[in-house]
């Protein structure tokens, strides 16, 4: 029921993190769909060996966000919303390009440095794209 | 009916050489509360307290209900105890040890006992000289767990074990609380494992409680900013922020009162937050007895 | 009184004591076959081994029984066990108690019976019998006051030292008395005054070694 949740040690980000990006990481390649539920609380901190108020906190970080709906007395499920993928993948972007943006900045790369290395990468991403096809 | 498993109120007692003072901890049932801090600050005494082991010079100990220590024989039907200082019969097998503890209490479970032979590589029919350490504060445990206490008091069950053991014996731990009425309070140097499965940190140094709550919650009010600070500036002392380390233009600020206008305060100063960084339970301890030793330096 | 805790307890310090108990209870009835043999040299030491196999256990029980269990931090494990310090004291006097009474009645017993059906015997050797068999019983109850009122290890050997000197010395003395010397070859069991106080002076010592127990281990609160 675990579902191979792995919890790394050596991630320094908050354990309820790595557990809301699991979840939303499965969502988001289509291996949970909506409706499916989702481990009880307690279920997945004993699994993980995890306390259980650090589940907690994520399940209830992931339903402010609308990923997941807790209902009282029948446990929690993925969220009804069509959308989902790709809003998740939208997150995903914005983190790497504000990752991006920070680790030029401490290259002391310029702006449009930056800009013209983004655009090089989607061309060679285009580029084995074209190879493959 | 308590909600409470433990509750100590302004609990205190004095030695020739060592003093416990106000003491006040809470754990709710149904919780794993991890005990931390240095060697004699009192986790030991405290536990023994609990447990009405060590009588306090004043105030209020409740366990699952009962006064401690008056009330001690009734509560310790319902709470397993090991310490690392316990020492089994060497003479005799586990297997003896296990049917001791099957005739006195009723709850013991067999067949989980078998699992827990199977789980830690036990074997029963060995005596218990012939035992490594190891194996030794494993069948200490596994004596323990078998009852299915309702109330697990451990202090450092997890020293001296290695890694395999350790994660054996977490395993278990953390199995626990599947059952939503049963409670573990675990004392232990290994930060890690007390960060990941404590629903509540307490911390302890010097005999007194540092901080104890909710472990999320507690995590969530450390903070590291790494600032660069160009030359001329003077970094603010802003409230929360118990201790800055300067080397040249870089700076390290730590904090256990985040608030997310802190980065602000910072950068209308002319400084530039580089990041902030949350901490391992670890860096907080060390954060957390640096700062108390300072103090009575000063 | 069965409460469970306290006969758990008992018949672990049984089970933990089976060896020495068996030895000391063999040693005994080994003493008494050699003693069968129609030797005198073999009649002598057959009744020294006798009453060293019911001393050692009666020196040794204390040290083993009540002592180390604290010493070998064996106590913290049993702390834990849904009992006061009261329940354990009482468990530790009755298994103490017991595991040296049971083997000394047996062998007294197994004694008198072997001793009395020998012709030689005359019933005037009745009351010196009476207060040889009493002597360890009495050592013991003072080893074992000690270690159970002490709680120390010193005060216990230091117990058990005086003790083990005196049986020498005590059996030497009752067997010179001539009221006592005079009556062992008569046919009639002669309870006279000496013989009285003597056993009355063993009986008087066994129960106030008991009582001081008893007084110290219901006042007990601490385990430590």
């Amino acid at each position: 029921m675990n579902g191979g949740f792995v919890i790394s040690q050596t991630d320094k980000r908050p354990i309820y993190l790595q557990i809301m990006e699991q979840i939303k990481q499965r969502i988001a390649v289509g291996d949970w769909t909506e409706g499916r539920p989702i481990p009880s609380i307690r279920q997945l901190a004993v699994d993980l060996q995890v306390s259980v108020i650090t589940v907690k906190r994520a399940y209830l970080e992931l339903e402010r966000e609308g990923v997941i709906v807790t209902q009282q007395g029948k446990g929690s499920q993925v969220a009804a919303n069509p959308g989902l993928g790709t809003r998740l993948q939208e997150e995903e972007l914005e983190k790497h390009l504000a990752q991006a943006a920070r680790l030029a900045d401490l290259l002391g790369m310029r702006p449009k440095e930056l800009e013209e290395r983004l655009r090089e990468a989607g061309d060679r991403r285009l580029e084995k794209e074209g190879e493959q096809v | 009916m308590s909600d409470l498993a433990i509750e100590l109120d302004g609990v205190g007692k004095t030695y020739p050489y060592f003093t416990l003072d106000k003491i006040d901890l809470e754990l709710p049932r149904g919780q794993i509360m991890g005990l931390i801090g240095p060697n004699g600050a009192g986790k030991s005494t405290t536990i023994r307290i609990m447990l009405g082991l060590v009588h306090q010079d004043y105030g209020d100990v409740r366990v699952l209900g009962h006064r401690m220590p008056a009330e001690q024989v009734a509560a310790k039907w319902d709470i397993g105890f090991a310490s690392e200082d316990m020492r089994l019969y060497e003479g005799m097998t586990l297997e003896w040890h296990m049917n001791f503890i099957r005739s006195i209490y009723p709850s013991w479970d067999a067949p989980y006992a078998q699992v827990l032979l199977k789980r830690f590589g036990l074997r029963a029919e060995q005596k218990i000289k012939g035992l490594s350490h190891g194996q030794r504060v494993k069948a200490t445990l596994l004596l323990v767990l078998a009852r299915r206490p309702k109330l697990l008091v451990l202090d450092e069950p997890t020293t001296g074990l290695d890694p395999v053991a350790r994660h054996e014996v977490l395993r278990e731990l953390t199995a626990v609380m599947t059952d939503e009425g049963r409670s573990v309070l675990f004392s232990s140097h290994n930060t890690q494992d007390v960060e990941q499965i404590s629903d509540r940190i307490t911390f302890i140094d010097r005999g007194r409680i540092i901080d104890s709550m909710d472990k999320e919650a507690y995590l969530d009010r450390w903070r590291r900013f790494r600032l660069e600070v160009p030359f001329g500036i003077e970094l603010p002392a802003l409230p929360g922020i118990i201790g800055i380390r300067r080397d040249g233009r870089l700076a390290v600020a730590t904090s256990n009162a985040f608030a997310p206008d802190m980065a602000n305060a910072y950068e209308s100063t002319g400084a530039r937050v580089k990041s902030i960084e949350t901490m391992t339970l670890e860096e907080i301890f060390v954060a957390n007895v640096e700062r108390s030793r300072e103090e009575v330096e000063a | 009184m069965t409460n469970p805790v306290i006969r758990a307890l008992v018949l672990k310090d049984w089970r933990l004591h089976r060896p020495q108990i068996t030895f000391s209870i063999t040693a005994g009835v080994i003493a008494l076959a050699i003693l069968q043999l129609k030797n005198e040299i073999a009649f002598t030491i057959g009744a020294v081994w006798f009453f060293i196999s019911i001393i050692v256990l009666g020196s040794g029980l204390p040290i083993s029984n009540v002592i180390n269990e604290r010493k070998k931090q064996n106590l913290a494990f049993l702390m834990s066990l849904p009992m006061s310090a009261a329940q354990y004291a009482r468990a530790k006097l009755i298994s103490t108690l017991g595991m040296f009474l049971v083997p000394w009645v047996t062998l007294v017993i197994a004694a008198s019976i072997l001793v009395l059906r020998r012709p030689e015997t005359t019933n005037g050797m009745i009351p010196v019998m009476c207060i040889l068999f009493g002597l360890p019983l009495v050592g013991f109850s003072v080893v074992a006051g000690a270690a159970l009122a002490s709680e120390s290890e010193g005060w216990t050997m230091g117990a058990n030292l005086v003790c083990n000197s005196s049986y020498g010395l005590g059996w030497y003395l009752i067997i010179r008395i001539p009221a006592i010397n005079g009556n062992l070859k008569s046919p009639v069991a002669i309870w006279n005054s000496p013989v009285l106080m003597i056993l009355g002076g063993e009986v008087a010592t066994i129960l106030v070694m008991l009582g001081i127990t008893f007084y110290m281990q219901s006042r007990k609160r601490d385990f430590i």
